[in-house]
């Protein structure tokens, strides 16, 4: 008995050594077969079980079970340990610089203009305005004789015009809009709507005059209407522009569709108020023109004067770009250049 | 309009500093553009030149011992018009002379200078306004030491208005103190002129022959003598802009300034007659103007005629055969009212602007025509010794009746948004001169003849509100209730612009006019187009037909300055009759790379047709189809139109070679999309739809065809045949070789089959694939490979 206990030590040492030693797959198959294979060492030893007394027998039975397990688990730590380094091995040869750059994708850039129109759309479609658009090329009495500018008016001169035909042009203002709405309205409702689009002058370009651009006017009109009703919304608008903070200043102006008129000043955003290069010292910049609409303009639209009255403003969109970015020449904004355009990825 | 404040200060009595009154004119009156001193020079002193010498090493410059008040200063002077017992304007060293220029103690060619002997003009002065040759010389009485500015009448401020059209009333100092008056709530010094007149009565008849001359008035005045005007009025007119000429024309600029009534003074003895008639001048009639030039007029020129012919253009300019001169004794002054739109189209069509012009366009104050006449004779009694003929000639057609408008207190709160009082009211239109009645609560308020531009309701409040402030209105937002939003076709816009961001294409917003001979280069030559009558250039003539022209010069100007991977799109028009809304898309180079393992997706028709598909795909309009067609200025062989079974929608292509090459540009691809017609055919999800249980069975096939037939058309007749089991077809390999023969190609079309209601069956997916072959082989001769 004595003698098949020291043999099985000694094989349960020489088959740990074995599975030792081993580098590879196939080299432990080989050491697993030659120690716990069908005719492998440990069941050769299984076969002793005859020359043992019959008492001892399940001692021995269980010794022998306990160096195959032994073994066995050293075989499958080593198998793992094996795959392991086969892994480890696969995934250096993989290893990437990680620092190089990826594949470009581009996200392309709306134009800043378009920013800017939409950013005042959606507030104001937030406070209840529809937006309202029409032609380019429009009518004289749309574009004058309906605002109140028969032809000789001398505030004509204020804009020079396209002219196509002699009752055609190209928009000097997207004021016509506002007409066809209130013609269409058949002057018995009330009118909140805002009117974007592009209009022309007759202007030499130069940096700071563009024979294009294009301006957003607002329409509001009903029985209640009132100057301090225009001053809410311009400041809503300021505030949403140029952020939070800002104040307005109205300083009285002409225009012949609306009386009064005003030129509208926002304090400025770069030095809130102090005085910059911007805001050229004064501390305010003037930003648009705006007015309570004129009863011959309301009149002329089929909406009467005594019941009706509005306010009118219109927004140079450039200019307000240009305000804000810092930018220096109008024709920046019609030259698309790359370096330009796409400076302005996301408001 | 620039206003003395010197001359202002003669209606109202104030102190006020120039720049605060330009602040509150800001906000409760007109524009200021500027408000400054006339003369922005320290440490000038009246000096006395004692005794001059020649400067020993400077032909030019002479030495001067100038007593500039208690004390004697050496100073080296170059004006050539310095001479001893000169009185003279000196800066002292430390005295700043405009623009920052600093008189230094100095050392000029050895010889010390203390100081500098100026010029008007090297005080700031406008050199149109002023003699500029040499040193000003003092005529005045004064005392060496004497602040010069005081002796010349130039320690004056001045304020520059921008005036808008409608504030007429502003172009006279009265007007402007009229405002002054209002808001700072002081009275206003009117004076009446006074004349004396002999005996003898004013010798010319006045007959208007034209009810485009509403009213004219005329004095006649003898012994007059031409000469400078006084210091004051020179200074006063320098101030305003305007060059001191004679007495007799200063006085009449003066008054013009004063009134704001143009005026004009004859010579009344080159003149010839002792009538004077006003008419419609004759198509062709001439007639020389002041400034020499001799003007063709029409019949709608108002002229002034001595009976016989033309001497004048009347309140536009006066014309030189009567012109003022050194030896006018007599003058005829006129002082009268024209038409405004002939007076505009006289001065528009000659382009002859002038300060008379300017006001009668904007319309003058009526009642000042008398008191601008009278208040000129006064001056002229007193600056140049006329004699005065009894009475005033005139013919004077003008209503003066003042209008009158009724206005609430609750509809001017209203309006306003203020909520000011009845006394709070009234003071206002106290302060503002306008004359008005309350009566439960409603004015009745006149409407002066000075404020021609007013002429309702609206008008008053405008007056009321300016003087209130602005400023003193509450932040109100509108009472109306309304639903905001946008239109089904703005969103439409506003989702075509995110998905050509999203496929890496940057907006750009292009002019829309362009050359003439490019309106059509994308269009047909028989596309009518808009041209403008009068235009800047003839770059910019004509509305373009299409945004690509204007894109192709973004590319152009891109290009040049070295970039060449460009993808942009604009949402523009097509100018024709409907201003067609269209979406314009414009590629060259690569649209992505990565440089340093070498990929990059070059820009090629399928790229760009691949963008298209991608758009009309995310509008469920993935059934158009792609006819190759040649178009105008596109590569014959790569341009299609896009189709839809409503009709066209768009189209796609390489620029034309030498289209691009006329515009410095290499392979550029473009494309056209018409977004109202996008926006009628797109589908929208309604409702969803239930994902397939059943597995998806995948066949290839691979046919060979002709060279020349369609891969379009192949797959079209697939999709046919494979009818509703058929869910997706794809190309995915098209191969030439030996093998298959000239002019053949091998076209691979992976077929994807599913049934939603169960799993298909071998056999059912064999006998569609053999439809499919079948039908292809009828249609296209395939045959499998």
């Amino acid at each position: 008995m004595m003698d098949v206990k020291q043999q099985l030590e000694q094989v349960k040492q020489e088959a740990t050594k074995a599975v030792a030693g081993v580098t590879t797959l196939v080299e432990l198959a080989d050491v697993k077969a030659k120690y716990l294979g069908r005719k492998g060492t440990l069941n050769g030893l299984m076969r002793l079980m005859k020359d043992i007394p019959d008492a001892e027998k399940p001692a021995f039975g269980k010794a022998v079970n306990d160096v195959k397990q032994f073994v066995s688990g050293k075989v499958e730590e080593t198998r793992h340990a094996i795959e392991q380094a086969i892994i480890d091995a696969k995934l250096a040869k993989e290893r990437i610089d990680v620092t190089l750059p990826g594949k470009q994708f581009t996200v392309g850039t709306r134009h800043i203009m378009t920013q800017i129109v939409e950013e005042i759309e959606d507030l104001l479609i937030g406070m209840g305005y529809q937006v309202m658009e029409g032609p380019e090329v429009e009518t004289d009495e749309n574009n004058f004789e309906k605002l109140n500018l028969p032809k000789d008016h001398p505030a004509r001169d204020m804009q020079d015009t396209f002219y196509i035909t002699e009752d055609t042009l190209l928009r000097t203002h997207t004021s016509p809009v506002q007409v066809r709405t209130m013609l269409a309205n058949g002057g018995n409702k009330p009118i909140k709507i805002i009117c974007p689009g592009k209009v022309y002058r007759r202007d030499d370009d130069d940096a700071t005059h563009s024979h294009q651009f294009m301006q957003i006017e607002g329409l509001v009109v009903d029985e209640t209407t009132s100057m301090a009703d225009l001053k809410g919304t311009l400041l809503a608008i300021a505030n949403q522009v140029f952020g939070e903070g800002r104040d307005i200043r109205l300083r009285p102006s002409f225009f012949p569709f609306t009386e009064p008129s005003v030129e509208v000043d926002v304090s400025c955003h770069n030095c809130n108020g102090s005085g910059c290069n911007i805001c050229k010292g004064t501390g305010w910049i003037e930003i648009l023109g705006a007015g309570m609409v004129h009863n011959n303009v309301l009149e002329a639209s089929g909406y009467d004067s005594t019941k009706y009255r509005g306010f009118a403003f219109g927004i140079g969109v450039e200019r307000l770009a240009m305000l804000k970015y810092g930018i220096n020449d109008i024709r920046d904004f019609y030259t698309n250049d790359m370096r330009f355009n796409r400076q302005f990825r996301k408001r | 309009m620039k206003v003395s404040m010197n001359h202002l200060r003669e209606f109202v009595k104030t102190d006020i500093n120039v720049l605060d009154l330009a602040e509150l004119f800001n906000t409760h009156s007109a524009e200021v553009e500027d408000a400054y001193e006339l003369v922005q020079a320290s440490k000038l002193v009246v000096g006395y030149v004692k005794e001059k010498t020649s400067h020993p090493d400077a032909d030019k410059l002479s030495i001067c011992q100038v007593d500039v008040g208690g004390q004697t200063s050496q100073i080296v002077c170059g004006a050539p018009n310095v001479a001893a017992g000169q009185k003279v304007i000196v800066s002292l060293p430390g005295a700043i002379l405009p623009g920052g220029f600093e008189i230094k103690k100095a050392d000029i060619r050895g010889v010390e200078s203390n100081g500098m002997i100026c010029s008007l003009a090297e005080l700031g002065l406008d050199k149109k306004f002023v003699n500029a040759d040499g040193i000003h010389v003092i005529t005045e009485d004064c005392e060496p030491g004497d602040d010069p500015l005081d002796v010349l009448r130039l320690n004056d401020q001045v304020m520059a208005l921008d005036l808008t059209p409608n504030r007429a009333d502003l172009l006279s100092v009265m007007g402007v103190a009229y405002d002054t008056a209002a808001i700072l709530d002081l009275p206003i010094h009117l004076k009446q002129p006074e004349i004396q007149e002999i005996d003898e009565p004013c010798p010319v008849a006045i007959r208007l022959d034209t009810k485009h001359c509403m009213s004219y008035y005329a004095r006649v005045l003898k012994d007059v003598e031409i000469k400078p005007s006084p210091r004051w009025m020179q200074s006063r007119l320098i101030a305003a802009g305007m060059r001191p000429i004679n007495n007799v024309v200063d006085i009449t600029n003066y008054v013009l300034l004063e009134t704001g009534q143009p005026l004009h003074a004859f010579d009344y003895d080159l003149l010839d007659s002792d009538t004077i008639s006003v008419r419609l001048a004759k198509d062709g009639e001439t007639i020389q103007t002041l400034d020499e030039q001799t003007r063709k007029l029409t019949k709608d020129d108002i002229v002034i005629t001595n009976d016989k012919e033309a001497v004048a253009l009347g309140g536009v300019m006066g014309g030189f055969s009567t012109e003022i001169n050194d030896n006018t004794k007599r003058i005829l002054l006129e002082s009268a009212v024209f038409n405004p739109i002939n007076i505009r189209k006289t001065s528009s069509r000659l382009d002859l602007r002038s300060e008379a012009s300017m006001r009668f366009e904007r319309k003058v104050d009526p009642a000042r025509t008398i008191l601008a006449l009278e208040r000129a004779t006064e001056l002229f009694q007193k600056y140049a010794g006329g004699t005065v003929y009894k009475g005033v000639s005139k013919v004077d057609n003008i209503d003066y009746t003042e209008p009158s408008v009724e206005l609430k207190l609750d509809y001017l709160n209203g309006y306003l948004g203020s909520n000011l009082t009845a006394e709070e009211v009234s003071d206002v239109l106290r302060r503002l001169h306008l004359e008005h009645q309350l009566e439960e609560e409603t004015f009745t308020v006149l409407l002066p003849t000075r404020r021609q531009d007013m002429e309702g309701v609206q008008d008053v409040i405008e007056e009321i509100g300016r003087i209130v402030g602005y400023d003193t209105l509450p932040l109100t937002l509108p009472d109306t209730v309304s639903v905001g939003g946008l239109t089904a076709f703005q969103r439409f816009q506003r989702h075509l612009r995110d998905v050509m961001t999203g496929l890496g294409l940057t907006e750009v917003i292009t002019y829309s006019l362009v050359p003439e001979h490019r309106a059509r280069d994308f269009s047909l030559d028989t596309a009518e187009y808009t041209k403008v009558l009068m235009p800047m250039t003839k770059d910019k003539s004509t509305l373009t037909l299409s945004p690509l022209v204007g894109m192709v010069d973004v590319l152009t100007y891109n290009t040049a300055r070295k970039m060449s991977d460009l993808a942009i799109f604009e949402v523009g028009k097509r100018y024709d009759q409907n201003e067609t809304i269209t979406l314009a898309g414009a590629l060259t180079g690569t649209l992505s790379s990565t440089l340093w393992n070498g990929k990059e997706e070059v820009v090629d028709f399928y790229l760009v047709k691949g963008l298209i598909e991608s758009l009309l795909d995310n509008l469920y309009l993935d059934h158009m189809t792609y006819e190759p067609a040649e178009i105008k200025n596109l590569h014959p062989g790569q341009g299609a139109f896009i189709t839809s079974r409503q009709g066209r929608v768009g189209f796609l292509g390489k620029l034309h070679p030498e289209y691009a090459k006329e515009h410095d540009l290499k392979d550029v691809f473009v494309f056209e999309l018409n977004v109202g017609k996008l926006f009628e055919l797109r589908r929208v999800q309604k409702k969803v739809k239930d994902i397939n249980k059943f597995p998806d069975v995948e066949r290839d096939i691979a046919v060979v065809v002709d060279e020349d037939v369609l891969a379009g058309d192949l797959l079209a007749a697939v999709n046919k045949a494979g009818k509703r089991m058929l869910i997706q077809s794809e190309i995915f390999d098209v191969y030439r070789g030996e093998s298959l023969g000239e002019h053949k190609k091998s076209i691979a079309i992976k077929l994807i089959f599913s049934d939603p209601k169960k799993t298909l069956e071998t056999k059912d997916v064999d006998t569609r694939v053999n439809e499919i072959l079948g039908t292809l082989k009828a249609t296209f001769k395939a045959e499998l490979r």
